[in-house]
């Protein structure tokens, strides 16, 4: 064996290069630069990055099969999907949410500066309240969307899926704010599932019960400090638990220990990706382009094409993509982003979404419900259509034309 | 109007010469108008002041070559005392050996001129200041009117009307042109002509006051336009008294039809609510209201210190806050007691423009030197005496200088303290070397250091015209995208300063066109 991959590797000059090989000589004294640490990488130099839990997440694999997300490595699944969803919905289910990217945005003018910034104003925002928070350009086209959390008088939080840190400095310029990317410093955990209150319960946290949705609260578990959330994007009863990186593994451990007595497991991203779906979520570079990324522009949206109008408040001061969503305000969205229900096993490879005999659009994800045992899917579609009285259909792979039924997003009605 | 009234037709921040022109037009449609300056006097940087007791002198800005007669005319300008003592002043290039080129209204001896140092260029002259000329007749009617504004609609339209313009141009004169575009007034002149001098002080004249060299791409285009802006003015020129009387007149113009004019009022705060301006505050915390507000200050200073970022949208104030300002010179004014001796110099010669700038090279060095912070060994330089055709500027038989040396940095290496005396020697030095006997005859001197200028006129180290003449930034993308046509973004308010359309030097012309767009919206609203 050894020979047949030196016959491979050899160059055609015939430099022998096995006989140089310190593996190879015999009584070669070893290199010291063998031992040697490797030169302090900068992080920015790395491209695989690990979270905070990730030695607990590879403890906990017995699949080995792992995703990418925004550069970290997080588990896709842990021991199958079936299990994995089956104690999200029907007890509980804890999963790593540290590669959100999270800014903290604080300074005497931090109000003015977001009311510029986001689509909504936030002033009205409680302390450890949090909101939807949804970001367009001049074009009124959505960069992204996210969480913001307001900490304090002066303090804010935003939870974004990718950072944008260029446009949010930009946006700083001119008000007494300081921005700051903490994504390092903070691990982040959700817990989902109709038994979450018990686990946190019996991780000693009585008070989660009385948190409103939306709102949040610091709390103590083990002795460490911990921001609990009821927020998430999974739909049902769900937290988020926010803590130093160094704590992140003793909460995981701790929840997932008093959590087994009532079927708490650790669940993967493929899980998640099921769940926000049903939960009816829209994702960047997933469902829609950022407006920067968009190679087209009829590829970038308008919060009101992604079914986001609940959250732009056109009436006041100046925010960003003002005077042009007051234009497609008038003149009505051309596209929107809805839900659709399949009677389809498996939808990959499906066509595009017709309407009587028209295209009009194409599906951005799609997934099998086991609740709701049918295909449920977000479709792109022309806001024209949807007035139409011809319904939806699509075609398969196997050429057969299958109707989709237009949905309500949620598909799964939230507690 | 009562001289403490608070509440106006329209407010305008600035009383420089475009601040003055925008406030006069608006006067004259019937509005009432406060212009509000934080100096002491009226002029901006066109202001005429004493060297020393009866030695007077346009302090900055000293020649006036793009006032359209338009404006003097709707304004009444003679009437309130304008007066130009010279309107065709020759460009001297000077020579060492006294064979100096003299570009003047005179063909024959301009081309006599400029053969003497390079036989060739004769005809290559000629054919020079033809292409020019089209060029010139091409960009003409840009400047004298609003610009579409680029960022939607209007950016087919004014594509539309550039195209319309270059189609008729032909194909060969439409290569030259794109030709043009990118290039450097080096590159340019390389192409046309041979001498060292000629090209020497057209690459100046291209450079002068902006951050830029004779290498710089760009420049070339900096050269026709400048061309341009004199074919709209009336020749080369001052007024009597200096550039001070123009805005005198100006403002003895504006308060005949009724504007008042208020002084050392620094305007603190643009007032804007709803996403429309309501007035200014001042510093002093008096409030003005008006529901149409012209600011001749900058237009960066303008939007993100006067109005605020938070009333524009991220975009916007991306686009304002890269605007690009800059370019720093000095100002030396000199008392003499009698004229200095210029080799071969007639009269003509005397009341000319003068230009010190021997090659490309030298200019192209000052700009590398001032690049680095370091004052150059060989500065070049524009000088006028304007005592010559204006004997009342100074005592009988005396004369004031006045000296514009490019190309100074702000902060120059070991401070200005410390290199203030060398500069001026050296620039003394260098205008002796066509002028001996100069050093003789000075009897008093003011120097302005980029640092002073930035003192008294609030310019400094921020070039002349409230962001560089550059392509980039000049037509329907001065002073931003978005803004060409004078709204500043938010309702009922305009910028109408050297930063818009058409831009710099003392033109008016953005003062005339603003006031134009005031009212035309009103018009429509
Ligand atoms: C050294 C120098 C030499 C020059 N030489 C020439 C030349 O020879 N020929 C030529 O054509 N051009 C020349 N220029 C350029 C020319 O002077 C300018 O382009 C022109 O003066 C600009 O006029 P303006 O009215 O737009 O602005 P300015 O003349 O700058 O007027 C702006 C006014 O606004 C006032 N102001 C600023 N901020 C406030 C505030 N917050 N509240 C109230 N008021 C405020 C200022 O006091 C000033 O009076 C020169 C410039 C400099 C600096």
């Amino acid at each position: 064996m050894t020979e047949e991959v030196t016959d491979q590797s050899a160059p055609e000059e015939g430099l022998d290069v096995s006989r140089d090989s310190p593996l190879n000589g015999p009584g070669v004294a070893p290199d010291p630069a063998w031992f040697e640490q490797a030169a302090d990488e900068p992080p920015y130099a790395r491209h695989v990055l690990t979270t905070p839990l990730h030695l607990e997440a590879a403890d906990e694999s017995r699949t080995n099969s792992w995703a990418e997300w925004a550069g970290y490595t997080v588990a896709q699944v842990y021991t199958s999907i079936e299990q994995e969803y089956d104690a999200l919905r029907t007890r509980a289910g804890l999963s790593d949410i540290s590669p959100l990217t999270k800014i903290r945005l604080s300074g005497r003018e931090v109000v003015t500066c977001l009311d510029r910034l986001l689509t909504r104003p936030v002033g009205d925002l409680e302390s450890n309240q949090s909101v939807r928070a949804v970001l367009c350009d001049g074009h009124g086209h959505v960069i992204t969307e996210g969480v913001l959390f307001r900490l304090g008088d002066e303090e804010f939080r935003l939870v974004l899926r990718s950072s944008h840190m260029d446009w949010l400095m930009q946006s700083a310029l001119g008000f007494d704010v300081q921005l700051e990317d903490v994504s390092g410093t903070i691990a982040g955990l959700s817990l989902a599932g109709p038994m979450s209150d018990n686990v946190l319960a019996l991780a000693g946290l009585e008070k989660p019960a009385t948190l409103a949705k939306h709102h949040g609260a610091w709390v103590e578990l083990g002795g460490m400090p911990v921001y609990l959330s009821r927020t998430g994007m999974m739909g049902g009863r769900e937290y988020e638990l926010w803590c130093d990186p160094a704590d992140a593994s003793i909460v995981w451990r701790r929840l997932l220990n008093v959590g087994q007595a009532v079927g708490l497991r650790p669940i993967g991203a493929a899980v998640r990706d099921i769940a926000r779906l049903e939960n009816g979520v829209a994702l960047e570079d997933v469902d829609y382009q950022s407006a920067f990324t968009a190679r087209d522009p009829s590829e970038a949206l308008s919060p009101y094409d992604l079914c986001l109008g609940g959250c732009v408040d056109l009436d006041r001061t100046v925010f960003n993509g003002q005077s042009a969503l007051r234009k497609i305000a008038a003149s009505g969205s051309t596209n929107a982003l809805v839900g659709f229900e399949l009677d389809l096993a498996d939808a990959a490879g499906v066509g595009p979404i017709c309407n009587g005999d028209k295209q009009a659009g194409r599906i951005t994800s799609h997934a099998w419900s086991p609740m709701l045992q049918c295909t449920i899917a977000l479709g792109l579609v022309e806001a024209s259509a949807l007035g139409a009285s011809d319904g939806f259909s699509i075609k398969t792979h196997a050429g057969e034309n299958i109707p989709a039924k237009l949905t309500k997003r949620p598909f799964l009605g939230s507690s | 109007m009562s001289d403490d009234a608070l509440q106006y037709d329209a407010i305008v921040i600035g009383a420089g010469h475009n601040g003055l022109v925008a406030a006069g037009y608006l006067a004259k449609a019937g509005k009432s108008v406060v212009v509000l300056d934080g100096a002491k006097a009226v002029g901006g940087a066109a202001q005429t002041a004493e060297i020393s007791p009866d030695y007077q002198v346009s302090t900055a800005a000293h020649l006036i070559s793009g006032f359209p007669r338009q404006v003097e005319k709707d304004l009444k300008l003679s009437k309130h005392g304008l007066v130009w003592a010279t309107n065709d002043m020759v460009t001297v290039a000077l020579d060492r050996d006294g064979k100096h080129i003299v570009l003047s209204s005179d063909r024959k001896s301009e081309v006599a001129t400029i053969k003497a140092h390079a036989s060739q260029d004769g005809d290559a002259w000629k054919a020079f200041e033809a292409r020019t000329a089209k060029y010139v007749k091409l960009l003409k009617p840009f400047l004298e009117k609003r610009m579409p504004d680029v960022s939607e609609d209007g950016a087919t339209k004014a594509a539309a009307m550039l195209a319309l313009r270059l189609e008729k141009m032909g194909p060969l004169d439409l290569r030259a042109f794109l030709q043009l575009v990118p290039s450097s007034v080096a590159a340019l002149l390389d192409r046309s002509l041979e001498g060292d001098l000629i090209k020497g002080a057209l690459s100046l004249e291209a450079t002068l006051g902006a951050a830029a060299g004779p290498h710089t791409p760009g420049t070339a285009f900096s050269y026709v336009y400048k061309k341009t802006q004199e074919a709209i003015g009336q020749g080369m020129g001052y007024p009597v008294g200096g550039t001070g009387s123009l805005t005198e007149a100006l403002a003895s113009a504006a308060e005949a039809l009724g504007a008042r004019i208020r002084l050392e009022s620094p305007v603190r705060e643009i007032l804007v609510e709803e996403g429309r301006t309501t007035g200014v505050r001042l510093a002093d915390g008096t409030v003005f209201e008006a529901p149409i507000v012209l600011s001749s200050v900058d237009p960066k200073t303008t939007c993100l210190d006067l109005v605020g970022a938070r009333h524009f949208e991220t975009p916007m104030v991306n686009h304002v806050s890269r605007i690009k300002m800059r370019g720093a010179t000095a100002k030396i004014n000199l008392a003499l007691e009698g004229l200095p001796t210029f080799e071969n110099f007639s009269d003509r010669e005397y009341g000319g423009r003068l230009l010190i700038a021997p090659d490309m090279g030298t200019v192209e060095r000052s700009f590398t030197a001032a690049k680095r912070g370091e004052l150059t060994l060989e500065p070049v330089m524009e000088a006028v005496i304007p005592s010559y055709h204006d004997p009342r500027l100074a005592p009988m038989g005396h004369h004031v200088m006045s000296i514009i040396v490019p190309n100074v940095p702000f902060d120059v290496e070991g401070g200005w303290d410390v290199q203030k005396e060398p500069f001026v020697k050296r620039v003394i030095d260098t205008i002796s070397d066509y002028a001996p006997d100069l050093s003789d005859k000075i009897i008093a001197g003011e120097v302005l250091t980029p640092p002073e200028l930035e003192e008294r006129f609030g310019w400094g180290n921020r070039g002349w015209h409230q962001g560089n003449m550059s392509f980039d930034q000049l037509l329907a993308f001065r002073p931003v995208p978005g803004m060409a046509n004078y709204e500043a973004g938010v309702r009922g308010l305009y910028l109408c300063g050297v930063g818009t359309h058409p831009g710099g030097g003392l033109t008016g012309l953005p003062g005339k066109l603003s006031a134009e767009a005031a009212l035309a919206a009103e018009k429509v609203s």
